[in-house]
């Protein structure tokens, strides 16, 4: 007997796609939030925060997602706190982006010139005037591919939860299920290919898009 | 909370093979990135090469590797390829698609090494009597070799953490090998930990020994 | 000697040198001025065979710059020539900066060539700085180092764009008093520069660049003093 695929199958990627999408806004919604956060206390004279979210920073860089995940996962159950595979994975997801952007947003920071800062001091602006009006929409700007690139990383690795078998199964599990059952697994992959593919599209695309518009706005303002 | 007692002795009676899986996780890092850099270097020419079909072949290539989950592309090398009569063994997918992927990001990083070396240092060389391989040699090449060494380092990581997909289509790499012993002994935790402690390791001493190299290679610092 | 006889040269349909005839003797300083744009820079690099020409003739010492047969790589030997831009080497030191060339191009022992780099970053200067990067030297340094690395090939003349142009104007000082020593040598120079008293004062000639064409040329003094064509004038009101 053999089986084709369906448009339920088709409906359940296209749901895939959907969660995909979900599960990259919300943790690049939370991962950049926390993540400015590490970032800014780094670029602050503070040696107790620089060294240890410092060392937040490296561990999360240097440890494989799949391990974050099922330690964390296998953590929460010890401590008594068992949690749903889907949230853990949010969780997991948000932490672990929060790393790199921690990184992006420190680099941007850095990028601002200390004359310009001292220039905005000068003009009697307190710190936070001077981080949130000068060193923000500078420096947030300098790093802003940096950090698209970060957000098509987090949405191709949201694939790795599936791992934890979280449900709603997300594109690349949806793809398996369905490979599970027709066996063709050349075409379904290149399916979920190409969603992935689209979906990158459309991010970079608007990302692009984001970039001119500021482009322009400057070169009208001179 | 918190009834819970570590026992890390039985870790430790399986070291042994936790140390063989994290030298195969090392293998296939460093056989990836070296594969990597040989096809990118290539796809970094073809780029800009006037040969249709090669600049075609590039740009697809970079474009296929960091638009897809590596997950994905391990997936395909495994069970995709399947089609085409192509059956891999879990070691030589996970690499081929490593390595795929790393070509990818490679690629754009020389070539975006090779654009931060000013046109005018060319002229500068030329103008001094050095010939255009002698320019290309002792000035270009450093400088690009320098804007290209963090970069690389960071894909070198970035390669060891992709190696851990192996474990998924039953690779015992590093994770691989974890996820076997602990399905063994039901000691999830100590075991997970003490694999996330060796990757923290190995990712600590490629980056200190990367910093070693360009404290000694790059002494001039970036052009300002 | 330099003869440059009717040069033509254009980049593809920007014609940017329209004729240019000059003769420049050995021991001769000649200033070139003129508006931006005014194709000076490319004449430089033809004579360097940094760029190709369309038609006419660049002869060196004898030698046609542009024919086929021409080994354009020992050619540049005789012809030192140093840009607006500082174009240090930022991976090499002052010391390797400068005997990178005379080890590579002239094959001179690494020995002497770190001898003959010392001495000449010396003359301009730099004696204390051989171990200094490129980015831990200051504009009108960085400046200097390319003046000691293109003598250190030991040219016969030097082809000069702009140098000053780059620096901020307490550095200017420092590096004309390093071109001046340089004339003084009897260095034979083609610069490109928009320091008009510094031209007045060294050049023998100076030649005035507009569209294309040498518009104006004369001994320095009279044609910056006493200039005779009107652009020539409404330049050098211009600047002055
Ligand atoms: N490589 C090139 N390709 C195309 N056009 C060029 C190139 N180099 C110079 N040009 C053009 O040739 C013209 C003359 O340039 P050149 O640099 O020789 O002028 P210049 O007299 O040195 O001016 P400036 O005082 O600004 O240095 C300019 O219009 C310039 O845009
Ligand atoms: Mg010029």
């Amino acid at each position: 007997m053999t089986y084709t695929f369906t448009t339920n199958d088709f409906l359940l990627m296209v749901q895939g796609a959907g969660i995909t999408f979900l599960l990259t806004i919300i943790a690049g919604v939370i991962g950049t939030f926390m993540g400015f956060l590490v970032g800014w206390a780094r670029t602050t004279k503070n040696a107790v925060f620089y060294y240890s979210l410092g060392a937040y920073v490296d561990i999360i860089r240097s440890i494989p997602l799949i391990i974050q995940f099922v330690l964390f996962n296998s953590f929460m159950a010890i401590a008594g706190y068992p949690m749903d595979p889907f949230i853990s994975g949010i969780i997991t997801l948000s932490i672990y982006i929060s790393g790199y952007v921690a990184e992006v947003v420190k680099a941007g920071i850095e990028s601002v010139p200390d004359v310009t800062r001292k220039a905005a001091r000068g003009l009697g602006m307190t710190y936070y005037q001077d981080f949130f009006y000068v060193v923000v929409p500078i420096g947030m700007r300098t790093v802003f591919p940096s950090w698209t690139g970060l957000m098509l990383g987090l949405m191709k690795d949201t694939s790795l939860i599936a791992v934890l078998g979280a449900t709603p199964p997300e594109l690349l599990r949806s793809s398996q299920i369905i490979i599970n059952r027709i066996q063709e697994p050349l075409m379904i992959l290149l399916g979920a290919g190409a969603f992935y593919f689209i979906m990158c599209y459309v991010i970079t695309h608007f990302a692009g898009r984001y970039e001119k518009i500021w482009q322009q706005k400057r070169q009208a303002a001179l | 909370m918190f009834e819970y007692t570590f026992q890390w002795r039985v870790v430790w009676k399986h070291w042994p093979q936790l140390l063989e899986a994290g030298l195969l996780t090392l293998q296939l890092t460093i056989l990836s990135i070296i594969i990597g850099l040989v096809i990118a270097s290539v796809l970094a020419v073809f780029r800009d090469s006037s040969n249709p079909f090669a600049k075609y072949l590039s740009v697809t290539w970079v474009a296929l590797a960091r638009n897809t989950p590596a997950l994905l592309q391990i997936y395909m090398a495994y069970f995709g390829l399947g089609a085409f009569g192509i059956h891999l063994s879990p070691y030589t997918a996970v690499l081929g698609a490593v390595a795929f992927n790393n070509a990818g990001y490679l690629a754009e990083i020389l070539r975006g090494g090779f654009s931060t070396v000013p046109a005018s240092q060319k002229f500068a060389a030329r103008g001094l009597g050095l010939t255009a391989t002698q320019s290309y040699i002792y000035i270009t090449l450093p400088q690009v070799l320098q804007a290209v060494f963090l970069p690389i380092v960071n894909q070198v990581i970035w390669a060891m953490l992709a190696t851990s997909l192996g474990m998924i289509i039953g690779l015992q790499e590093l994770t691989g090998m974890t996820t076997f012993l602990q399905s063994q002994t039901f000691r999830p935790f100590e075991f997970y930990f003490v694999a996330a402690c060796m990757y923290l390791v190995i990712a600590k001493i490629a980056t200190m020994l990367a910093q070693i190299v360009a404290a000694h290679m790059f002494k001039g610092g970036a052009d300002k | 000697m330099i003869e440059i006889q009717e040069v033509h040269k254009s980049f593809g349909s920007l014609k940017v040198l329209k004729g240019i005839d000059l003769t420049v003797e050995k021991g001769e300083v000649v200033c070139l001025i003129g508006a931006s744009g005014s194709g000076k820079s490319t004449l430089l690099l033809c004579i360097n065979a940094l760029e190709s020409i369309n038609s006419g003739k660049i002869i060196v010492d004898g030698i046609d710059v542009h024919a086929p047969q021409t080994n354009q790589d020992q050619l540049r030997r005789k012809l030192g020539i140093i840009f607006q831009q500082f174009n240090a080497f930022p991976h090499l030191t002052a010391q390797q900066n400068v005997a990178l060339a005379p080890r590579k191009v002239l094959k001179t022992p690494t020995k002497y060539a770190q001898a003959l780099a010392q001495e000449h970053l010396a003359k301009v200067g730099l004696g204390d700085k051989l171990d200094r990067y490129p980015a831990q030297l200051s504009g009108g340094q960085q400046q200097r180092l390319a003046i000691a690395r293109a003598l250190a090939m030991e040219p016969d003349y030097l082809l000069l764009d702009e140098v000053t142009s780059a620096l901020d104007p307490e550095l200017v000082g420092e590096v004309l008093d390093t071109l001046r020593m340089l004339a003084e040598d009897g260095m034979t120079m083609i610069a490109v520069t928009h320091e008009i008293p510094f031209a007045r004062e060294v050049a023998d000639r100076v030649a005035f660049f507009h569209q294309g064409v040498i518009h104006e040329i004369g001994p320095a003094k009279e044609l910056i003093n006493n200039p005779q064509q009107q652009r020539t004038k409404e330049f050098l009101g211009n600047i002055l």
